[in-house]
């Protein structure tokens, strides 16, 4: 793209890279460093760039201790089942959408879209109440049909521009051949579509993996509560701030995210630009 | 996989078999499929978004028992109320700050990691973490980074001898700010880097040869070509950036709380505090409107660019 032929570019490229790149990766790495001190070398007015004696106490004392399993649980149940949930609606939503032509079917495609623009946390003000009236305030099924509200507009959108893309030879021959509609989703598009429909479901499990808001509000008890608000209240409360445990308990509950993600990066990327870029 | 034959001639076709495929007078089956989805959309966004504006136009505080109709009470208070006026002041600096920083950071590195060197795919795939990192982390992260006593940026600083004495930068409204920005800005790059580079793949590069051997410089290219080019991305990446930015609660509620006093309340943690703190779920409900309203003008152009699109 860049001619780096000349001298003066090559500088301007690689102090470019330099400074980006120490703003993007230093806070990682320091994240990692730092789990890794113990506490008398964490709390030191100048701090060391790497530690002297790496220690794993943090993680032994975020594992062991405290209440971090229990939440890392909690989390992993909400988020695979409203992922789950999503990724179902999506599907029949933007085959709906994709496949089939009938009145209002732009409008309310539009409208749902639009959806992304209702502050979460405006929406949290009725849901409260609803969820309450429900009797589903501080339960797990509760915060999973909650939790609906970040993933569902995109999901169907992302579902729905890769359907428009199957060709519609295929289904009209597999019609031709007489099988119902339901027939043909099931057993010939879902099964090409396998690389959206898993980006769909990491897309919405890591919205709701990743929340704050809506598990410190809807859920109460501990014994259900999530890692966003159960970090936070653990690590960084009135009464004591565990930097080191923090840290630790930073990289535990974002290796499993992090881990699916790395894996699955390619389509996931493919999947959340899509129609943005033509 | 069983082989899917294309051409329609090759089946036999049964007497029952809508030859018109899919598209052709089928509503019923569409709106079949698409009934669930509408069920839930319905349930936890519609509702809930057109509960909220109503519950605008009511009074209902934790020590009531049912709303009571009060009009437009709720916006006239507003009207009068520093406040909530200093909170959108607020959201706007936030907005402007983390959109253009992650603009410029975000742009940089795509086309950094647009150029082939050694290293860039392993580059690539690791600046996207700060994205798939919990909301609660990021937060972590930043608020050690600029801890009082502790903190590296504190320790940085002094080395490079640009301050004397550490700074209690998240007790400061100016250094808070700083803080819930940066961590924004910093999450928000591999999202707006992903858009660029999806751009940048069908950039016309046989077009920019050309140019080169006409005596085009690189800044020349980026300024005639590539920036061109890359207009549709970049108003739908600032579009989507101002709407997440004007939504963003998890970071500045987790670092700050708002905080010191109410130099980082952006409006979501304004709304927030109010109804689920205060529990003034009528005034929270107009401010949320409000709220909304903002975000009307990114979301129409948004909106505007799908139908387009489409």
């Amino acid at each position: 793209m860049f001619d780096l032929s000349s001298r003066s570019a090559k500088i301007v490229f690689f102090a470019a890279l330099a400074v980006i790149g120490f703003f993007l990766f230093f806070p990682l790495y320091w994240l990692v460093i730092s789990s890794l001190k113990a506490n008398a070398e964490l709390y030191q007015v100048v701090p060391t760039p790497f530690p002297t004696v790496p220690s794993l106490e943090h993680f032994i004392r975020a594992l062991t201790t405290g209440k971090l399993p229990m939440y890392l649980m909690n989390s992993l149940i909400t988020s695979t089942c409203s992922a789950a949930l999503v990724t179902l609606l999506a599907l029949y939503a933007g085959f709906s959408f994709a496949k089939y032509r009938y009145i209002g079917r732009q409008p309310v495609m539009l409208f749902m879209l639009s959806a992304q623009m209702f502050p979460f946390g405006l929406l949290l003000i009725s849901i409260y109440p609803l969820m309450s009236e429900l009797n589903l305030l501080d339960t797990r099924p509760g915060l999973i049909l909650s939790y609906i509200v970040f993933a569902l507009p995109v999901s169907t959108y992302m579902l729905y521009s890769y359907f428009s893309q199957v060709p519609d030879e295929l289904i009209d021959a597999a019609r031709a051949d007489g099988a119902s509609d339901l027939r043909i989703f099931h057993t010939i598009v879902i099964p090409i579509s396998i690389p959206p429909i898993v980006t769909v479901f990491l897309y919405s499990f890591m919205w709701s993996w990743n929340d704050l808001l809506y598990s410190m509000t809807l859920i109460v008890s501990e014994d259900k509560r999530t890692i966003g608000p159960g970090l936070l209240l653990t690590y960084l409360n009135e009464v004591n701030s565990d930097w080191g445990g923090a840290m630790a308990a930073s990289l535990i509950a974002s290796a499993p995210i992090v881990a699916a993600f790395m894996f699955l990066q390619r389509y996931f990327i493919q999947g959340v630009t899509a129609g943005a870029v033509k | 996989m069983a082989v899917i034959e294309n051409n329609l001639e090759a089946y036999p076709v049964s007497p029952h078999a809508n030859r018109g495929g899919l598209k052709a007078g089928q509503s019923r089956m569409g709106l079949l499929l698409l009934l669930p989805a509408a069920i839930a959309f319905s349930a936890v966004i519609l509702y809930p978004f057109l509960s909220a504006l109503g519950l605008s136009l009511f009074e209902f505080t934790v020590e009531m028992m049912e709303p009571r109709y009060i009009g437009f009470e709720n916006f006239a208070k507003i009207a009068s109320d520093p406040d909530v006026w200093a909170a959108f002041w607020t959201t706007a600096i936030y907005v402007t700050l983390t959109t253009l920083g992650t603009l410029v950071a975000g742009l940089g590195w795509a086309l950094i990691m647009n150029q082939p060197f050694a290293g860039r795919g392993v580059l690539r795939s690791l600046s996207l973490l700060p994205w798939v990192l919990p909301s609660t982390v990021s937060a972590f992260v930043w608020g050690w980074i600029f801890n009082a006593r502790y903190g590296v940026l504190n320790a940085f600083l002094m080395e490079l001898g640009l301050i004397d004495f550490p700074q209690a930068w998240l007790s400061t409204p100016q250094g808070a700010m700083l803080a819930v920005v940066l961590t924004k800005v910093w999450l928000s790059i591999p999202l707006f880097m992903s858009f660029f580079l999806a751009g940048l793949q069908n950039l016309d590069k046989e077009q920019i040869d050309a140019a080169r051997v006409d005596g085009a410089g690189n800044f020349a290219v980026l300024r005639d070509h590539i920036l061109p080019h890359l207009r549709p991305v970049l108003i739908i990446v600032v579009v989507l950036g101002v709407i997440g930015n004007l939504q963003q609660f998890d970071t500045v509620y987790a670092l700050t709380g708002g905080g010191p006093v109410r130099a980082t309340t952006v409006l979501s943690v304004e709304v927030y505090r109010r109804a689920f703190e205060q529990w003034d779920i009528g005034y929270a409900s107009a401010v949320g409107v409000l709220w909304v309203a903002s975000l009307l003008p990114p979301a129409f152009l948004y909106l505007r660019m799908l139908v387009k699109g489409n």
